[in-house]
């Protein structure tokens, strides 16, 4: 007993018991819910069988039904549409800010650091925000693109299935920018000035040297950043939750926001788990590669 | 000369970016005609003060109330499991250290909308939707320890080592140590991830929705969701709602910016 006391106090029993508190936490409300989430996926859960602890186990149905639905594919194409849009404009405006806020000029690193206020404030919030920006007959952007003449008439960008899906979109660009700008102008910071003034020396431009200096030194930012943004892309829920909720008729619908309609709002619970699971095993493979990819860099 | 232009430039920049954050405070301060009237005004021409009105209305007290219920919880006990973990993970380096981390980082990812269905069963068995707030707190909790346990265990890599083992030398236990040394000297990063961690419950807003059964328990953010309705058109009303809830966490953030700004970036790529 006195051992046990002494090594806790004093030796690697203190590690254990203070890694151990928060490992086991994780794995009882993380880890388990993962586990049990592949189970149910597997069974017929809903309404009737969601409290009881034996259901009707199966197999594979589950995914052969939610894959053979018609909607699926619109879903998955959305949701491929969803992040490859977003972080395409997310990281070139952000690393367009970032080489910006890089030049040497007064106030450069407080400017920069305003805009994270986007990214601090809850999603569902900025949500609302857009809502009320892309509002169709009274929306300021509407206006201000007539006024500029960029476009004729409204544009309808929440109720129209053919543009829905890129509101959203617009709004999580907004919201992506300041994070991949941030995570950027660290990398750029980086990267040692004589490399950029010898280059100039020997007679490089400005695109020149963006090319082979910039780029090159940057790829394992970009890499980290662009995986990133794939992992945020995808727990974006909030955003959608408040500007379409997924439609008009599903045109607006991605994975994350579909698994939870039908666990939440048709209950079909084992068709969400379903989703859930190949999502999740998605966004794990993404995530070990990042963490793989920023270890080697940073060896630690 | 060729400084301040850039310097104005940046300002212009940095105003386009924040002009959705400028209409929210535009349209809560115009009159409800006002809102309606084209071409659109970008200054109030008759400035309202609808605050008051707005909060007791919807209710906004109780609201808030559950939602800084939520936070205090998810902050607390995401700062007594996580400070102690971050400090060894910080301090020991082995495989099976590195094995922790990565898994670690692995439920960093997780996105709440696909795991609350298996939560949400699973807490329904057990029974702990009878006290919905305090299922929030510990789904919540989950979701946000890794990154508390990432952030802050880059703030004590910074802690010189032989600043603790000095004391060990000294003669105080490892106990003594953590407590008198460690904790002291990380607390500026312990302090900015925990305010982090607290804004982020603060406006959670997936698990509110899907635990929470009953409207008295629930979150500002489901009350700014029932307010926008389908049919919403009482934008001002809307958008005072939101400015009084953005407003404080705005604040929060202007005075650390600085040190929020270091401590993700410290987090996030090492």
């Amino acid at each position: 007993m006195q051992s046990i006391i002494r090594t806790i106090r004093d030796g690697s029993g203190f590690d254990i018991l203070l890694l151990g508190f928060a490992l086991v936490y994780l794995v009882t409300f993380s880890a388990f819910p993962i586990i049990y989430n592949i189970v149910m996926s597997l069974q017929t859960v809903d309404m009737f069988t969601i409290a009881s602890f034996s259901r009707p186990f199966v197999g594979l149905q589950n995914y052969y039904n939610i894959l053979s639905q018609p909607i699926a594919s619109l879903v998955f194409w959305n949701t491929v549409k969803f992040v490859v849009l977003s972080i395409v404009f997310q990281l070139s405006i952000g690393f367009g800010l970032a080489l910006f806020f890089n030049q040497d000029f007064p106030g450069a690193t407080y400017l920069r650091g305003l805009f994270l206020a986007g990214w601090i404030m809850p999603a569902l919030v900025v949500g609302a925000i857009w809502k009320w920006l892309l509002a169709g007959d009274f929306g300021v952007i509407n206006h201000i693109l007539m006024s500029l003449g960029i476009t004729e008439g409204r544009i309808f960008w929440l109720s129209d299935p053919d543009i829905a899906l890129y509101a959203v979109i617009i709004a999580n660009v907004w919201l992506g920018i300041p994070f991949n700008m941030i995570l950027l102008s660290v990398g750029l910071a980086s990267i040692p000035r004589d490399v950029y003034e010898a280059a100039e020396l020997d007679g490089a431009g400005p695109f020149e040297r963006f090319r082979s200096i910039t780029l090159p030194l940057m790829r394992a930012q970009l890499g980290a950043v662009i995986s990133l943004g794939i992992i945020f892309t995808l727990q974006q829920f909030d955003l959608i939750a408040a500007l379409t909720q997924g439609g008009p008729a599903d045109s607006s619908n991605v994975a994350q926001y579909w698994s939870w309609q039908l666990s939440f709002q048709t209950y079909e619970i084992s068709l969400g788990s379903a989703v859930s699971v190949m999502m999740i095993l998605f966004v794990i493979v993404v995530a070990a590669i990042y963490v793989r990819s920023t270890r080697h860099e940073h060896s630690y | 000369m060729k400084r301040y232009v850039l310097f104005l430039i940046g300002l212009t920049i940095t105003a386009v970016y924040l002009f959705p954050l400028y209409w929210m405070y535009l349209t809560a301060f115009k009159g409800s005609s006002e809102i309606f009237q084209y071409p659109p005004s970008f200054w109030p021409s008759d400035p309202q003060w609808n605050f008051l009105q707005v909060w007791k209305e919807r209710d906004m007290g109780r609201y808030i109330w559950n939602s800084l219920l939520i936070a205090v919880g998810v902050t607390v006990l995401v700062t007594l499991l996580g400070t102690g973990c971050a400090y060894v993970l910080a301090r020991v380096r082995n495989i099976w250290m590195d094995m922790a981390l990565f898994a670690i980082l692995m439920m960093q990812v997780l996105p709440s909308s696909l795991m609350v269905t298996p939560i949400f069963v699973a807490f329904n068995q057990l029974g702990l939707l009878a006290s919905p707030r305090l299922a929030v707190i510990l789904a919540q909790t989950a979701k946000v320890l890794p990154l508390y346990i990432v952030l802050c265990r880059a703030t004590f890599v910074q802690v010189p080592r032989e600043l603790e083992d000095a004391a060990l030398v000294d003669g105080s236990s490892r106990v003594g140590a953590f407590f008198n040394i460690m904790l002291p000297l990380a607390r500026n990063g312990i302090l900015v991830t925990s305010v982090l961690i607290f804004l982020q419950s603060f406006g959670e807003y997936v698990y509110a929705r899907s635990l929470i059964a009953k409207n008295e328990l629930q979150t500002a953010t489901v009350g700014l969701q029932t307010f926008m309705g389908p049919n919403a058109n009482d934008w001002n009303g809307i958008m005072t709602y939101a400015a009084i809830y953005v407003t404080p966490i705005l604040i929060v953030f202007m005075l650390l910016q600085r040190r929020i700004v270091s401590g993700l970036t410290a987090g996030a790529l090492k």
